[in-house]
């Protein structure tokens, strides 16, 4: 491989990094503070990138500030459902069956919905600039991948001041930490989740309309992605935003790099094996080992 | 004159009764908890303490009965609202927000209490405030998980208080700790009635809840044994024969 080689894949693991965090980082912080796996979250992700291309097609919006419009619908269709069935799932300190079951059963209605708004043609939203590149010397960068990866470093530093600058923050990582203390020093846990939930969804609607301006989608869409991001949040430990962060960034290497040895399509497979050795090897993922290294230090 | 009314008790148990299947945990127990004490109750393994506790604090619902706060019904409050309406409590297993420091912990508390201190200097001054009044100002940027057990405890208790509660739940805070340090914990929950909270406390040991508590429940089977004052407490026939079984020679038949 040479240098020039070395450098081009680096940059696009890192573009592909930005993508993946953001399309994680709804579901651990649900997770966190709900301890609900959202399996709809690849439903919510079609969701929002149907809309992206709503908004493009009949209202000739950019699609990168599709994106943005389509947080604030989604943040009221995760708060919407919270109110309607998630609230009134049992509190637990562990994902129960009820709470998997509503959210695949959510997915699954989610889906048809698509199905039968949108039908099951393959779409893609193109613009003049789809195919436009960037040349920075030897490195050739897509533009459109070069935008969404900035629109989604831009929103999680966004949210990443939110959680630690902000009162509704604090109280986001106080449930995430221990939700009886939260309640005891007087947090409302149902307004949070509540909030959280639909920060939750609107960040897989955003990945989704990003994700839409990259890759032809479907009904479907999205399920390679949950797929990706059940790896990314376990490899981060589950309830931490930074570790999604961390985690993304080691899922986009492997698999990029990963074509150097296996073929391409066997990159689902390249992050299952990953999922496995975080598995076995570090099961509280990258926050427990940041974790561990604190106290010692 | 019009103090003719005593002002109505900062807690009121009304016939409070919890069933678990068919089982009675607790059997229409009513007390009443005056200001300015340090209210206690004791039991054997099984009275019933825990359950109580819980109802009160919110975190069971009774099947039956009412809690009240100067004459405002509370029973039906998560725990939230009660440390809105002033009234909060500590877990008997410390539950510390780990990730964060011990001026973190107590400053959650000081916004989400009934304080409700907004800005984020004024927030961080009621915590220090609190802290310094607990000994704890040198903890203040430490890590909340490097604590002994005895500080957590203690950072359990200041956060409580940093909520600014009238009335303070203790749930078997002396579990756990040596004898220099229960004796320590003691001298806290007086200290913080003096201050002007009224204290509930629950603990097994009935050596600690005796030395500090100016009036006590005793609880057998779900239902209230005897209430007093400690001297009184200890002399009581019923309770005697509750935890030490019946004296020899005066068995009962069957």
């Amino acid at each position: 491989m040479t240098l020039i080689e070395f450098v081009n894949l680096l940059a696009s693991a890192l573009l592909l990094a930005g993508i993946y965090a953001v399309m994680s980082v709804g579901m651990t912080v649900i997770y966190g503070v709900m301890k609900i796996v959202n399996l709809a979250h690849a439903g919510f992700m079609m969701l929002g990138a149907y809309l992206a291309l709503e908004l493009f097609e009949r209202f000739r919006i950019d699609p990168i500030l599709a994106a943005l419009l389509v947080f604030p619908v989604m943040f009221v269709v995760g708060r919407v459902l919270h109110w309607l069935l998630v609230r009134r799932l049992p509190t637990s300190d562990q994902p129960t069956l009820a709470s998997l079951l509503l959210m695949f059963g959510l997915w699954l209605v989610l889906q048809n919905l698509g199905y039968f708004i949108w039908g099951n043609a393959d779409r893609s939203i193109y613009t003049s600039h789809t195919l436009s590149l960037l040349r920075f010397g030897a490195v050739t960068i897509s533009t459109v991948r070069l935008v969404v990866f900035g629109a989604a470093v831009a929103c999680m530093v966004a949210l990443h001041l939110i959680l630690n600058h902000t009162w509704f923050g604090r109280s986001v990582r106080a449930l995430i930490q221990n939700r009886y203390a939260g309640q005891i020093v007087g947090v409302d846990d149902q307004k949070t989740a509540s909030i959280t939930f639909g920060l939750g969804i609107g960040f897989a609607g955003l990945a989704g309309a990003l994700l839409a301006s990259l890759y032809s989608f479907n009904p479907d869409f999205g399920r390679p992605f949950l797929i990706r991001a059940f790896v990314i949040i376990v490899l981060g430990g589950l309830e931490s935003v930074s570790g999604v962060a961390i985690g993304a960034f080691v899922l986009a290497f492997v698999e990029t790099f990963g074509i150097l040895f296996v073929p391409a399509g066997y990159q689902l497979a390249l992050s299952y094996g990953l999922l496995v050795v975080v598995l076995i090897f570090l099961p509280g993922g990258v926050a427990a080992l940041t974790a561990k290294v604190r106290r010692l230090a | 004159m019009a103090d003719a009314k005593p002002k109505p008790p900062i807690l009121e148990v009304e016939r409070l009764t919890k069933y678990f299947g068919g089982l009675a945990a607790v059997k229409d127990v009513s007390f009443e908890v005056r200001e300015g004490q340090i209210f206690g109750f004791i039991g054997p393994n099984g009275a019933g303490k825990t359950t109580l506790f819980s109802i009160i604090a919110g975190a069971l619902k009774p099947s039956s009965g009412k809690v009240r706060s100067r004459g405002r019904d509370i029973t039906a409050l998560k725990p939230f609202q009660l440390v809105q309406a002033g009234i909060a409590r500590t877990h008997q297993i410390v539950r510390p927000f780990r990730e964060m420091t011990v001026l973190e912990n107590v400053k959650l508390a000081s916004h989400f209490g009934r304080k409700n201190v907004t800005s984020d200097s004024a927030a961080e001054e009621h915590a220090m405030q609190i802290l310094t009044w607990f000994g704890m100002e040198t903890f203040a940027q430490k890590s909340a998980s490097i604590l002994s057990v005895g500080l957590q405890k203690r950072l359990e208790i200041t956060r409580a208080m940093a909520t600014e509660p009238d009335l303070l739940l203790c749930d078997e805070i002396c579990g756990g700790l040596t004898h220099v340090e229960t004796a320590a914990m003691l001298d806290w929950l007086r200290r913080i009635r003096d201050r002007g909270t009224t204290v509930m406390y629950v603990e097994h040991d009935v050596k600690a809840i005796t030395a500090v508590c100016d009036r006590i429940l005793v609880l057998n089977y779900g239902r209230k044994l005897s209430e007093g004052a400690p001297d009184h407490i200890q002399q009581d026939p019923a309770v005697i024969e509750a935890y030490l079984g019946h004296p020899p020679g005066r068995r009962q038949e069957g």
